[in-house]
């Protein structure tokens, strides 16, 4: 019995998929092995980035990809790890958004404040939505969070006294520690940006590893399955969708602050569909490829500025020829990298191999 | 299998590359615009793409006619001038973008553009802020001039409008029960909000606002909120939208009730409203501060020139924007730089004869110019009373 | 009013009902929402609005529209959509690529013909019939009866066709048709043309209806008639058509009674209050879960 489990840890050679993808497998090894230099190189890079580049422009696109990377964390929870397709998160961020904004400016509340409200109310709202997964499934799923979408926008339109309709909000301020504002000038606003992600890449990795992401993704392979095995799914549905909702919320507050102006339209059924494509292009179920796909799909239209009428032609081209050629997502691969079991687990078996030599 | 996914990877490091490609080049071609320095930019910000880009593009279209016209004759302060396009798509989120690229590529010798007034609100400061030249030829809010003094446009705040077009109405037409119809924009909720403020501010006890209906873009079914504003016994229709609401609301509104009369805006001055409304729209009256038939030589000559050029006859937005460009290179030519405080200071002072009769500018960047009241008659615009 | 507001929205639900067939189509045979319908819709009113422009005369100009818009659905399908399901990959990996396609339609229709409002003719224009103090314009009785017999006519090909036997079988399953010699491949083909058609219809009837197409007018309209496909439960005709109307005549009752500005969001509220109470819409099968 031991014997099996130390073969399964030790050796690499029963793993599929090793052959056929020779070439991922080497830079995967190769990023497991230098981890942690390279995360070294990478945070030191992220830090000194605003100082290389040094552009205002640059810098106010690099805060953007960091917001829809927010975003595309949030999503990825409930449509990567859950297998639930939403296409109605523009919702959220705009719950997010406007709760956020609103407070800040008539209430005049600080960003965090503001924002953790713009989460709470996000979540309770996530709660609501979450309750139809009791009945509804599938397809007839997403397509009521795309109803539910189009329902929030209507609101955000017609409720004027509270969200000033179709005029928007204006002048959102930026968000300020120990009195100094934030702003894309002096790179507080990108440093602002880079905490938030990291806290919420940080936090997604734990949800993922935990007894909830585990539950979330037995949900995703069978559902059947999941309830045989005694998880309560309604249960962990609904969280899914207020954790997704809460980070979307997050998302969408700092992307209110650096924008500066939001009305109804800023969020319609294109940023969610823009979320969701983030999410598949980079790979369902990564944490990695919402950064991969968000840095795409951001910078692409900025950078195809001189094709001028034809950038979202061709936007559209390289959604179609990326899910073409990899529909999987672009960092969607399957680790081929033998399973870790955790310490606990090694140390159990460490010890049952111990006795079993005593026995010997 | 094997040969998939290297394309893939190929395919995926293509993209990457091109991306970082792309980063390098714009930054390569700033390098090399600042050290030339052999041309005059200005840059055209607007929708380029989208639901709004004929706006857009008929802004770029002026500018290039009049950069053109200019060029032929030795350019500006010896140099030739360039028109740098920039699309906004129309969105606030863009237009933040496109305005910091503008300000750090930081050769623009001013910026004319950001066509809706939200997308303008969101903008102007980051202009103001980094000392950038900005003329809008539409944007309408009034605080938008109030963000600084790099902020000008060429258009009339909105509440001059409205009482032009409110004046129409009751004393050229001699209405009192006022209907208003306005399209669920930042622009429509804002201008039928002044509308009715003046009406209520008229003093006038007959007339008065009988109905308001707003409606959505992005419907051309507009035939429950004309149901409602007819049973409410409105006479007249103040029409808060572009031509694109205007026309089919007039062909809707026809069809239910014949004797209504339509008062618009300037925006909605489009060939397009003609073509749109056809017959519906004859009798359709509007404030304007360009008007195409006008006998005036240079007007004559603008029109045959843009329509030979570009196919269609120029909207008045489209005319504001000409004489936009007019403006800034006669300020950059009389102040003798391109430094945008002098060019600025210079700005505040020139008073331009261009197809929209002589603008010049208040202390507050704001323009102030006598209405045309236009109506359409047998598929013309004409004046009225004429 | 009320019933003033009922034939107004009966009419606009025909509109929708014709858009919601081809989701309810394609969906049936694929489990696939087609998100690009909705520019397809746009597609073929503008290249009805430019045929017509060609003075080779109006039907011919809108057979014309219509096969070319067939002719885009089935490239779409070839194109796009027929090697993702080579691949056997994700089911929501066609959905990002209807997505992406939707764009390249839309922004391509803006490029070359701008994003104008431009005038489509008023093909059914004979004025007016006045039953009391109810006008119903003979635009709308055409809409209706037009939308009527093209339904029947779809009818019929699914029902009574060899070509819709083989539409019904794939449909059922598509492993097992293809054992039974059925070209699976052109049976979806075939589907891909039909929506086309019909979206096309669809797209030449509302144009003469409000005489205005626009690249965009799918947007929305895509959004709702994709709406009244779910509500009348997506893969059935008849529930497209019931769908459809339910839609229209909510959405005008909405606009009159509540304001125009909620006419939008009332076909999903509808939507998500009929899924609630039946998961599988009013005359939906059970056993669809893919997306």
């Amino acid at each position: 019995m031991t014997e099996r489990i130390k073969k399964i840890i030790d050796t690499e050679s029963i793993l599929p998929g090793k052959s056929q993808s020779g070439m991922l497998h080497n830079i995967e090894v190769f990023t497991d092995r230098y981890k942690f230099i390279l995360g070294v190189i990478l945070a030191a890079a992220l830090v000194v980035l605003p100082f290389v580049m040094g552009d205002q422009y640059l810098l106010t696109v690099t805060v953007k990809i960091g917001a829809y990377a927010i975003l595309a964390m949030g999503l990825n929870i409930l449509t990567g790890y859950t297998g639930l397709v939403s296409l109605g998160h523009a919702g959220f961020v705009a719950i997010g958004a406007y709760t956020a904004s609103l407070l800040s400016v008539n209430a005049g509340a600080d960003f965090f404040t503001s924002t953790l409200a713009g989460m709470v109310v996000a979540g309770l709202v996530g709660v609501l939505l979450g309750l139809p997964t009791l009945k509804v499934t599938g397809t007839y799923l997403s397509i009521i969070t795309l109803g539910f979408g189009e329902i929030i926008k209507m609101i955000a339109m017609n409720w004027s006294s509270v969200t000033n309709g179709t005029l928007g909000v204006k002048n959102i301020p930026k968000p300020e520690i120990f009195g100094i504002e934030m702003t894309v000038g002096n790179y507080g606003m990108y440093y602002l940006m880079l905490a938030l992600v990291v806290l919420t890449a940080v936090f997604c990795l734990m949800v993922v590893r935990s007894k909830t992401g585990r539950a979330f993704q037995a949900i995703r392979a069978d559902e059947m399955a999941s309830t045989m095995m005694g998880i309560n799914i309604t249960g962990y549905k609904i969280l899914a969708f207020v954790i997704s909702a809460c980070i979307c919320a997050l998302g969408g507050s700092l992307y209110a602050t650096v924008i500066g102006y939001i009305d109804p339209n800023t969020f319609n059924f294109d940023v969610s569909t823009l979320i969701l494509s983030i999410v598949i292009l980079g790979g369902m179920g990564t944490i990695r490829g919402m950064f991969v796909g968000a840095a795409i799909l951001i910078a692409f239209p900025e950078v195809s500025r001189f094709l001028m009428e034809y950038r979202f032609v061709l936007y559209g081209v390289i959604l179609v020829i990326m899910m073409r050629f990899r529909p999987q997502g672009i960092l969607g691969w399957k680790s081929t990298l033998p399973y870790k079991l955790n310490s606990k687990v090694r140390a159990e078996i460490e010890k049952i191999e111990a006795e079993e030599k005593e026995g010997d | 299998m094997r040969k998939k996914r290297l394309l893939a990877i190929a395919l995926t490091a293509a993209m990457g590359m091109s991306l970082l490609a792309g980063c390098g080049k714009s930054e390569e071609s700033k390098d090399a615009s600042a050290s030339s320095g052999d041309t005059v930019k200005i840059a055209v910000a607007g929708p380029m793409t989208g639901d709004n880009s004929e706006y857009g593009i008929g802004f770029a279209n002026a500018a290039e006619m009049m950069a053109e016209e200019w060029n032929a004759n030795g350019g500006v302060l010896g140099k030739q001038i360039e028109i740098v396009k920039y699309d906004d798509k129309n969105t606030s989120e863009e237009a933040t973008t496109i305005a910091q690229k503008i300000v750090s590529d930081g050769d623009a010798a001013g910026v004319i553009g950001h066509f809706a007034s939200g997308v303008c609100m969101t903008a102007a400061p980051i202009y103001q802020e980094n000392k950038m030249i900005e003329i809008s030829p539409s944007s309408s809010h009034p605080d938008y001039t109030k963000i600084g003094d790099y902020i000008f446009r060429n258009n009339t705040v909105i509440e001059k409008e409205a009482t032009a077009s409110v004046d129409l109405a009751v004393n050229d037409m001699g209405k009192k029960n006022i209907g208003i119809i306005s399209i669920m924009t930042d622009w429509g909720t804002n201008t039928s909000q002044v509308v009715k403020d003046i009406v209520e501010n008229l003093g006038d006890p007959d007339v008065k606002v009988v109905a308001h209906e707003e409606v959505m873009e992005g419907s051309d079914d507009y035939t429950p909120a004309i149901t409602k504003l007819n049973e409410a016994g409105a006479d007249v229709v103040i029409c808060c939208g572009m031509y694109n609401l205007v026309a089919p609301v007039a062909k809707q509104y026809k069809a239910i009730n014949p004797d209504i009369a339509i008062v618009a805006f300037s925006n909605a001055y489009s060939q397009q409203l003609i073509e749109l409304g056809g017959e519906a729209v004859e009798g359709v009256c509007f404030p304007v501060i360009f008007f195409s038939e006008s006998e005036d030589p240079t007007v004559k000559e603008y029109i045959e020139k843009y329509t030979e050029k570009y196919g269609a006859a120029p909207s008045a937005l489209t005319s504001q924007a000409y004489d936009s460009v007019g403006i800034l290179l006669t300020a950059i030519e009389e102040a003798g730089t391109t430094d945008h405080e002098t060019v600025k200071d210079k700005l505040y002072e020139v008073e331009y004869p261009g197809v929209c009769g002589v603008t010049k500018f208040d202390e507050n960047g704001e323009i102030d110019k006598e209405f045309i009241k236009v109506t359409i008659e047998d598929g013309k615009f004409v004046k009225m009373g004429e | 009013m009320l019933i003033q507001q009922v034939f107004n929205g009966l009419a606009l639900g025909m509109g929708y009902a014709l858009i919601a067939v081809g989701y309810s189509l394609v969906f049936g045979i694929l489990r696939l929402v087609n998100f690009s319908h909705g520019s397809i819709y746009a597609f073929g009113a503008e290249m009805a609005m430019v045929f017509i422009g060609f003075q080779f005369g109006i039907v011919p100009g809108i057979i014309a529209a219509m096969v070319l818009t067939g002719i885009l659905g089935v490239c779409i399908d070839k194109v796009a959509l027929e090697p993702l399901r080579k691949k056997k990959s994700m089911p929501i990996a066609s959905l990002i690529t209807t997505i992406g396609i939707s764009n390249i339609v839309t922004q391509l229709l803006i490029v070359s013909l701008g994003s104008e409002k431009r005038n489509f003719p008023a093909l059914f224009n004979f004025g007016s019939i006045q039953i009391g103090n109810i006008a119903v314009s003979s635009t709308q009785i055409m809409m209706c009866v037009v939308s009527l017999a093209l339904m029947m006519v779809l009818v019929f090909i699914v029902y009574k066709t060899k070509i819709g036997l083989a539409m019904r079988a794939s449909e059922q399953n598509a492993k097992a048709a293809n054992m039974m010699g059925i070209n699976v491949n052109f049976v979806i083909s075939f589907t891909f043309f039909l929506a086309g058609v019909s979206a096309t219809i669809a797209g030449v009837l509302v144009g003469s209806y409000y005489q205005i197409v626009y690249p965009n007018m799918g947007y929305m309209a895509g959004l709702k008639a994709f709406a009244a496909a779910v509500l009348g439960g997506i893969g059935s005709l008849p529930g497209a058509l019931l769908g459809g109307l339910i839609v229209g005549v909510s959405e005008s009752m909405a606009a009159t009674f509540l304001g125009s500005t909620y006419r939008d969001s009332i076909a999903f509220i509808i939507l998500i209050i009929v899924l609630i109470v039946r998961p599988h819409g009013l005359f939906g099968r059970k056993g669809i879960t893919k997306v």
